[in-house]
C-alpha cells in the first residue's frame, strides 16, 4: 500500500493523536486519531483510525471511523468495520455490508 | 424461496395464465419475470432462505401503475410504477421499477429508483440505482454507482 515514493503523504501510526489541520498533497493514511480538519489527494483511513473533523479527499476508504463531515469528489469507499457520521458529499459511493453511515448524504 | 424447483413451475404458470388472458404483452412480461427471478438469486434472497416463506411472491410488471397502499406479508417484485405506501416482508424495486412513497419491509433491494423513505432491517442497493429520501436501516450495502441523496439512520 505505501508506494516506493512517500512524498507529499502522511501517516498516522497507532496510537498517535494529531490535533490541527492538515493540507496533505498525496496519500493521508490514519490509523490514529486525527483531530482536526484534512484534506488530501486520498485518505485511507485505517480499522484503528477515527477522523474527527473535515475531511476533503478525491477518493476516501474507510476501515475506520470518520465523524462531523466528509466530501469525496471522486469515490468514497466504506469498508464493513467502517463508520461514518455527519455530512456526507460524495460523487459516487459504495458500502460494504456491515459498514454503517449515520447522517445526511448529498450527490455532488 | 428462488431456487431452482419453486423457481420453473412458477414461470410456466406465468406463461398459461399470460396465453389465457393477454396476447399484446406476452413477448415481454416473461422477460421481466426473470429477471426478477435471476436478480432474486443473485444473493438477494440469501438472508430470507433461513426462514422459509411459503407463498410466491406478488409482482407489479413493467407498465403497471399502482396507486395506494400495499401491505403484504410475503416477498414483493416491482418492476412498475407504485405510487403510495408500501409494506411488504421482503421488496425488490427492479431496474424498471419506482416507488413513490414510504417503504416498510425487512429486506429492500433496490435497483431501480425510489422516491420517498425507506425503513427496513437489511438494504441492498444496486448500482444503477437511485434513492432520495430517509433511510432508516439496520445493515446496508450500497454497490458502487448507487446514487443516494437524503439522511440515513442506522438503526
Amino acid at each position: 500500500m505505501v508506494e516506493a515514493n512517500q512524498s507529499g503523504c502522511l501517516f498516522v501510526g497507532e496510537g498517535v493523536v494529531l490535533k490541527g489541520n492538515f493540507a496533505v498533497p498525496d496519500i493521508a493514511s490514519v490509523s490514529g486519531v486525527v483531530e482536526g480538519d484534512l484534506s488530501a489527494k486520498q485518505v485511507i483511513v485505517e480499522s484503528t483510525g477515527l477522523i474527527r473533523g473535515k475531511v476533503t479527499a478525491e477518493s476516501v476508504d474507510i476501515r475506520g471511523e470518520v465523524a462531523e463531515q466528509l466530501t469525496a469528489s471522486r469515490s468514497l469507499i466504506i469498508r464493513s468495520s467502517g463508520k461514518v457520521g455527519g455530512s456526507v458529499h460524495y460523487a459516487e459511493i459504495e458500502i460494504e455490508k456491515g459498514g454503517s453511515l449515520h447522517g445526511d448524504l448529498h450527490l455532488l | 424461496m428462488f431456487s431452482k424447483k419453486s423457481n420453473e413451475p412458477e414461470v410456466n404458470s406465468s406463461e398459461n395464465s399470460e396465453n389465457q388472458y393477454t396476447e399484446a404483452t406476452s413477448d415481454s412480461t416473461p422477460e421481466v419475470e426473470q429477471a426478477s427471478y435471476d436478480a432474486g438469486s443473485n444473493g438477494y434472497s440469501n438472508g430470507n432462505s433461513g426462514r422459509s416463506n411459503p407463498t410466491k411472491p406478488s409482482i407489479i410488471s413493467e407498465g403497471f401503475e399502482f396507486v395506494g397502499t400495499i401491505t403484504s406479508d410475503g416477498v414483493l417484485n416491482i418492476s412498475g410504477v407504485i405510487k403510495g405506501k408500501v409494506t411488504a416482508k421482503s421488496v425488490l424495486v427492479d431496474s424498471t421499477g419506482l416507488v413513490e412513497g414510504e417503504l416498510f419491509s425487512d429486506q429492500v433491494m433496490v435497483k431501480g429508483k425510489v422516491l420517498g423513505d425507506i425503513n427496513c432491517d437489511e438494504l441492498n442497493i444496486g448500482p444503477l440505482a437511485e434513492v432520495d429520501g430517509s433511510v432508516s436501516y439496520d445493515s446496508v450495502h450500497i454497490q458502487r454507482g448507487g446514487k443516494i441523496k437524503g439522511h440515513f439512520i442506522k438503526k
